[in-house]
């Protein structure tokens, strides 16, 4: 395998989701105009239509792309697991098709990675921002906030435990460290990012967040996985959010997955 | 002219042919704090010592701190002495170098017959502790040295009479180019500490979004620590409007640390549009250090700046031009002082 190469994995479910085809241009968009091309991209979709239909007629100009369809339950977790599977770089990342990167990402990454050979997965500063692009926040910068963390950069396990606030999406990750240390759990619900970043500082996978925005993540969109939560159709309460938080702070310490279903926990 | 005098006269000359004749720096007691300006009379004088020369620091108490807390071990191998209570030789070859900010001590030494230097490195310092109506050549001091043509030029229309010669401070190579990416930290410096903090709480105030960017204050470190704390910085932020010579963003060039600097009132002769972000309004500061923030962040400084960096840093960097300059001041020096001391010596021996 070649060094420091990298694969994307954009998972999708659905076409039929509010300004989708505006979504899915940019964010191909951002992948054509990087300074230093990703590997591949691996677009895990789901068999709907309309989709399949979009995908094909799409024009990716040069980018290497590989169509995997999902014909099982559409599930977020399961789709990226399949992506970093058929993937054929030493790198993975997660990229959303309602998500950008910025087109300085991958040339930092592999600058970052020769670099430091000893990290094993590398954040992109996030730039948040609502549904209509206004700028919301940053994430993933806490890394480097005075005395947050035990070295500067460097996210680990302690610090998570007591702030929660990081993404996978846009992250690249050594696809072997993804993959031994038991991928996204599916059966989890919320904080499957969360939980999974625990389990791999835990297993002392090493995640330093590159000082550069890397990514541009638009948050609660209508029809994303999170607006469901909040939302939609798939509404979780303060206690089932307390559950998966707690369950996530727990579970991490298993790489397999184990059974977990929410059962209320206010008496 | 007795047979002693003559005796004196030829044991001075012997003195400066040898090398023997004594140049005395004074150096202010920074209690352990890293400062420019008294590197560079140590630089100096260093040269001078490894160059043969007689050179002593000159201290103003015998209780002295000395500057081993922050500037190489060997600097204090040089002779130290101190002013008060002892019994200081001072001979007529000798030649004692004062720095601008002691007027008191060149007003009690004006009547000493040793060869007498100013030393200016901050012309804003220069009437501070001068009597009202003094001035340097009124007290016997007719030379003085300083760190740019810039700063000559506004001496030598306050000083009538005076020779002021240029000697250009090199960047010590401790201060080299960073080998890893920086983290998000931003060294700051400015002459009063007030200004480093209440730029800090403005900047933070305004842009909360930027908290996870870190300050830091650049005071109080030795010149290693200085430099490794500088090494891990993106940006160097410089707040000192009455610079003569602007130490701290040559050293930050050399590092290959962009600067945002606010335009001191004597203007660098280094400093130019394109080799740092200059400003002039400090109203304006956080916001253009906001800005600096962003860009970096997406990769957009132009690199230009880091190509104009690197040509200014490289007149700053040749420590053997920085010796050859002294060593040469300091010959010329004591040789036309040499030649008076053999034309009076040769007039009394005619005479006899």
């Amino acid at each position: 395998m070649e060094k420091n190469t990298i694969s994307v994995i954009l998972p999708i479910r659905t076409g039929k989701t509010g300004f989708f085809e505006d979504y899915l241009d940019k964010a191909i968009t951002s992948l054509k105009s990087q300074k230093e091309q990703f590997n591949e991209i691996i677009i895990v979709h789901t068999n709907e239509t309309f989709l399949t239909n979009h995908l094909q007629s799409y024009d990716f100009g040069e980018l290497n792309v590989k169509f995997e369809e999902w014909t099982k339950e559409p599930n977020f977790s399961s789709q990226v697991n399949h992506g970093v599977r058929v993937a054929t770089s030493e790198w993975v990342t997660i990229f959303e098709f309602d998500d950008e990167f910025s087109n300085i990402w991958v040339k930092n990454f592999k600058e970052y990675a020769n670099i430091y050979p000893n990290t094993d997965a590398f954040l992109p500063i996030v730039v948040d921002v609502d549904d209509k692009g206004v700028f919301v926040g940053f994430t993933n910068e806490a890394t480097f906030a005075a005395n947050f963390s035990s070295e500067m950069g460097i996210l680990t396990n302690e610090t998570l435990l007591s702030y929660q606030n990081f993404q996978v999406s846009g992250l690249a990750i050594k696809k072997e460290s993804f993959v031994n240390y038991g991928m996204l759990k599916p059966t989890f619900k919320l904080t499957f990012g969360y939980e999974f970043l625990l389990r791999m500082t835990h297993n002392s996978v090493r995640f330093m967040t590159i000082p550069k925005i890397g990514y541009k993540h638009t948050n609660l969109r209508e029809g994303s996985i999170f607006w469901n939560y909040k939302n939609g159709d798939d509404v979780l309460g303060e206690d089932e959010v307390r559950f998966w938080i707690d369950s996530a702070k727990k579970e991490y310490m298993f790489i397999n997955q184990r059974e977990i279903n929410y059962e209320p926990q206010e008496v | 002219m007795n047979q002693e005098q003559i005796s004196k006269l030829e044991k001075s000359i012997q003195n400066m042919k040898d090398k023997s004749s004594r140049i005395y720096f004074l150096v202010q007691d920074t209690k352990g704090n890293a400062r420019a300006s008294v590197r560079y009379i140590y630089q100096m004088a260093l040269t001078l010592k490894n160059n043969g020369f007689n050179s002593i620091i000159l201290h103003e108490k015998p209780e002295y701190f000395g500057v081993s807390s922050w500037l190489d071990e060997e600097y204090m191998k040089l002779p130290h002495n101190a002013i008060e209570g002892t019994n200081l030789a001072i001979s007529p070859e000798d030649i004692i170098v004062i720095p601008e900010i002691y007027g008191f001590v060149m007003d009690q030494i004006s009547n000493l017959p040793c060869g007498k230097v100013v030393l200016c490195q901050a012309y804003d310092h220069i009437f501070e502790t001068l009597n009202p109506g003094d001035t340097w050549t009124k007290l016997g001091f007719y030379k003085c040295i300083t760190t740019s043509d810039r700063q000559k030029e506004i001496i030598e229309s306050m000083m009538r009479g005076l020779s002021v010669d240029v000697v250009s401070p090199f960047i010590s190579e401790v201060f080299e180019k960073q080998k890893f990416p920086p983290k998000t930290i931003i060294s700051v410096h400015s002459r009063d500490q007030r200004e480093t903090v209440n730029m800090i709480k403005a900047f933070y105030a305004k842009f909360p979004q930027y908290r996870w960017i870190t300050f830091r204050d650049m005071r109080g470190l030795s010149e290693l620590e200085f430099a490794n704390a500088m090494k891990e910085s993106f940006c160097s932020v410089w707040l000192d409007s009455t610079s003569a010579f602007g130490t701290y963003p040559l050293e930050s060039f050399k590092m290959g640390i962009p600067v945002i600097g606010l335009v001191p009132n004597l203007q660098p002769e280094w400093m130019n549009e394109n080799n740092g972000i200059w400003i002039n309004n400090q109203n304006m500061f956080v916001d253009v250090v906001a800005d600096f923030i962003q860009n970096w962040l997406e990769d957009n400084i132009s690199p230009v700046v880091f190509e104009e960096m690197e040509k200014t840093i490289s007149e700053f960097s040749d420590k053997s031009k920085f010796e050859l300059d002294v060593v040469n001041l300091f010959n010329n020096m004591i040789n036309t002082r040499l030649t008076s001391f053999e034309e009076q010596l040769s007039k009394f021996e005619t005479i006899e």
